[in-house]
């Protein structure tokens, strides 16, 4: 009998041992991210019949258990996946936005100085000096376009330098959740137990994963993750991931993309639609929705500027006498053949025939053995399909050489390059057509034709001005920019609410483990002095004999 | 309900961070003048403000031209007066060579000083701006108006009918120039009345009143001539003076429309800072409070 009292008390004093260290593993622990606080599971051990009764043995712990909710937790990573892609989608346009911010350094304060040069022309149209500085305010304005855009560019790297370190974490998530999933199985398998520690790490990785992008958790039996990303696209399966790729764009050799390699080693090109949420979606969503229609817009400003300034100029005459001819220069449409062509000798050209037609959109081109179709690519509308030259939203396309083989496809950019490209066409101030008719000095009729182009509505299919177009820019990106402040911050508390249900209930709280460490000691004391009893029991057994 | 002691702290931390991000926003506005800082502030009239900032940059356009339009209608207006005083005292000298006492030595001094007159006009009609453009040739701005023949003394209009016109305001195109053939020989040619005057008086004999009086008449249509562009260039001095201050008042509505549309309305601002610093003193001494209860300080 003795020495079960002495059991019992042992049994409870490990009891209150594991207790005590489980707490002090939770203090210790109150402000690691994603983990989830333990507690002791106890209870009694199985009583033995002595005749008289049953009679208790003692306590016995069966496991430490994390205290964890996985449809919590599932909420929290949905959460910050969404809230990671606005906020990774905000930092890029907010960079846009404060951009066009200063209003002394957008385009609008170098599209006005340039007509009041030419309005200067119209004054004194026999002055050189009106006309040097009519053609250098030309200038600025085509240096502002080019300021603009290269701003843009820059962006457009900083894009593709996150993409990667994006992918590069990915890939290390990947890497850790595999190993995880690995030590987890064994652990669980070798002890029956939960492995706690491991878990809560698991489920941090896939919380840090949903932060570069959406991902989605499917259990496989008890212990193992399997990982998809955007439409399924498999990304861990229990200890073997499915690393990402980069690739650059076959069509756009300044944009990479975001790639994975298929069971055979050949690397595809992940569709844009299949990567969404978390910082990676966020940047891509940028790219397509934002900064690519940016460019273009821009690029679309500086066309329609120079094309119609152009014709009017044609129209006049210079300073001696001559026809005008173009004030501005401009490159034209890009047009990229698909790096998987077989048709590898068409050369497909493009030309902008109306500029007010001109949209903000890229376009495909494909080739299916007789017709070529045209889809704008800003809403996927495919216009009908025939052979070329074929002119759609005013850009003429034709096959200049060569003949394309049916499958061949080519991205056909008409604006893009527009802002980084404009130039000023004349070097001498002698040449401004300002004259109406031709060998009259003091004649300015064209000049004063070509300042009223200043509020002439001849973009956006007639309905706007230069300044309009610009305008709706700045409006464009505000807008969104603000939309996206508004969504970023709901997507935010969203997540805090998320944040705090599963914290409520894993979260350690000081005060808590603070009370359990009282408890613990009591009852270690407890059980102590159970077995100090016991003892004394047997000293005075020991006693009776002497 | 259990709350973790990280959300106590995380959450704590949180909102003091809004509360600060607000304020700084708001001392940005008060630092600048500015309600919109970024587009995204208010998208709808940082886009207007684009566009009201053009029209008034136009405007201001518009009243350059107008000083050069003023300057251009100046000098030809300065002009016409002296041709108009010449052509006055050439009648006074008309009508006195009418006197029949005159012996043909005298009449041969007034035709000497008419041909000088003659000369005088033909310098003022050859007139040059500022710049050293000839008022009077149409667009043919470098070539003198008109060039008298050596022999003949016959003078000839060298320019064209050009008319410079300057966009003085957004639905305005005046002319800014007279040309020299519809000034000098619009109805009656005031050189070739001068230079028959010269040769009547250098003929030998008293010229009948008759004659001197076609003379007379023929000086009195060129000199109409000459007031009619006057009256008109007259004309057009003022209503540019009247588009002048329609322009300055419209620059002033402008300079409005932006200020509405873009400047911080400061007793607001100020009263929001000093509502957000309280807040956010608030949340920090509660913070502090909150997060200083611990069951740890008692065991």
């Amino acid at each position: 009998m003795a020495s079960n009292i002495l059991g019992i008390g042992q049994s409870a004093l490990t009891a209150s041992q594991v207790g005590l260290s489980t707490t002090g593993h939770n203090i210790a622990n109150a402000s690691t991210p994603g983990y989830s606080r333990q507690a002791v599971v106890q209870g009694a051990s199985l009583p033995q019949n002595f005749g008289f009764g049953f009679l208790g043995q003692g306590t016995e712990v069966s496991t430490v258990k994390r205290i964890y909710n996985e449809y919590l937790g599932n909420q929290v990573q949905s959460a910050q996946t969404s809230k990671s892609g606005l906020d990774s989608y905000y930092a890029q346009i907010k960079q846009i936005d404060n951009l066009l911010a200063d209003p002394a350094s957008g385009l609008s304060p170098a599209l006005q100085d340039f007509f009041s040069g030419i309005q200067e022309v119209a004054s004194n149209p026999a002055s050189i000096p009106s006309r040097q500085a009519a053609l250098s305010s030309a200038e600025s304005l085509a240096s502002r376009f080019h300021s603009l855009a290269g701003r843009l560019d820059e962006i457009g790297q900083g894009v593709n330098s996150q993409v990667l370190s994006s992918v590069g974490a990915i890939n290390s998530y990947a890497e850790q959740i595999a190993n995880l999933n690995d030590a987890i199985g064994r652990a669980q398998r070798a002890t029956g137990q939960p492995p706690n520690d491991l878990l809560d790490m698991r489920d941090q990785l896939i919380l840090d994963l949903n932060k570069e992008v959406k991902a989605t958790v499917v259990k496989q039996g008890d212990d193992g993750y399997n990982v998809f990303i955007g439409n399924g696209q498999p990304l861990v399966v229990g200890g073997v991931t499915f690393k990402l790729s980069n690739l650059t764009s076959p069509t756009n050799p300044s944009k990479i993309e975001v790639a994975y390699q298929t069971s055979n080693g050949d690397l595809v090109i992940l569709a844009d639609s299949g990567i969404v949420g978390g910082k990676l979606g966020g940047l891509i969503e940028f790219r397509n929705k934002t900064l690519e229609p940016t460019q273009n817009a821009l690029g679309r400003v500086a066309i329609g500027l120079a094309i119609t300034f152009n014709g009017q100029h044609d129209d006049g005459y210079d300073l001696d006498g001559n026809p005008g001819g173009p004030m501005f220069s401009l490159p034209s449409p890009v047009v990229t053949a698909n790096s998987g062509n077989v048709g590898i000798t068409a050369d497909i050209t493009a030309q902008i025939s109306d500029p007010a037609a001109l949209t903000a959109s890229d376009y495909r081109l494909q080739f299916d053995g007789t017709n070529y179709t045209v889809t704008r690519l800003s809403d996927n509308f495919t216009f009908p399909p025939g052979a070329l030259p074929q002119t759609v939203d005013g850009v003429e396309v034709d096959l200049a050489s060569g003949a394309p083989v049916a499958g061949d496809s080519f991205l056909i950019r008409p604006t893009v390059n527009g802002a980084s490209g404009i130039g000023v066409a004349i070097t001498d101030p002698r040449l401004i057509a300002a004259a109406a008719t031709t060998g009259a000095v003091g004649d300015n009729g064209n000049a004063l034709k070509l300042g009223a182009l200043q509020t002439a509505n001849i973009m956006s299919g007639g309905t706007s001005t230069y300044q309009g177009a610009y305008s709706q820019i700045v409006s464009q990106i505000g807008n969104k920019t603000r939309e996206l402040d508004v969504t970023s911050s709901a997507a935010g508390k969203l997540l805090n609410e998320a944040t705090l249900s599963l914290q409520n209930e894993s979260g350690v709280n000081l005060d808590e483990e603070a009370t359990n460490l009282l408890r613990y000691q009591q009852a270690y004391q407890a059980a102590a002095k159970v077995m100090q009893i016991a003892s004394e029991m047997f000293d005075t057994l020991l006693t009776l004999g002497r | 309900m259990r709350i973790s002691t990280h959300t106590l702290f995380e959450s704590g931390a949180a909102r003091i961070g809004e509360l600060q991000s607000g304020l700084v926003k708001t001392q940005q506005q008060i630092a600048t003048g500015r309600r919109i800082l970024a587009p995204s502030d208010d998208p709808v009239a940082a886009a207007r403000a684009l566009e009201v900032t053009q029209t008034q940059s136009l405007n201001t356009q518009y009243g350059a031209n107008r000083q050069h339009a003023k300057s251009a209608l100046g000098a030809v207006e300065g002009t016409l007066t002296s041709v108009t005083a010449l052509l006055q005292d050439v009648k006074t000298t008309v009508i006195a060579a009418g006197n029949a006492a005159l012996s043909d030595t005298e009449r041969g001094f007034m035709a000497t000083e008419l041909s000088a007159r003659l000369e005088e006009l033909l310098g003022l009609a050859n007139t040059r701006d500022a710049v050293g453009n000839y008022l009077f040739s149409g667009f043919q701005t470098t070539t003198p108006a008109f060039s008298k023949d050596a022999i003949t003394g016959v003078v000839t209009y060298d320019g064209d009918q050009g008319q410079r016109l300057l966009q003085v305001d957004a639905t305005r195109q005046m002319s800014v120039t007279a040309p020299g053939s519809t000034v000098f020989q619009g109805g009656q040619d005031v050189f070739q009345t001068l230079n028959d005057l010269v040769v009547l008086l250098q003929t030998s004999g008293a010229p009948s009143s008759v004659v001197l009086g076609t003379h007379n008449d023929n000086l009195d249509l060129a000199l109409d001539s000459v007031l009619t562009v006057r009256a008109s260039v007259g004309s057009r001095l003022k209503e540019l003076d009247s588009l002048d201050y329609a322009g300055e008042d419209r620059n002033l509505q402008y300079s409005q429309i932006l200020s509405e549309l873009q400047d911080l309305d400061y007793a607001k601002a100020l009263t929001q800072f000093s509502q957000q610093q309280t807040t956010l003193e608030a949340a920090q001494q509660s913070f502090v409070k909150a997060s200083g209860l611990s069951l740890f300080n008692y065991i």
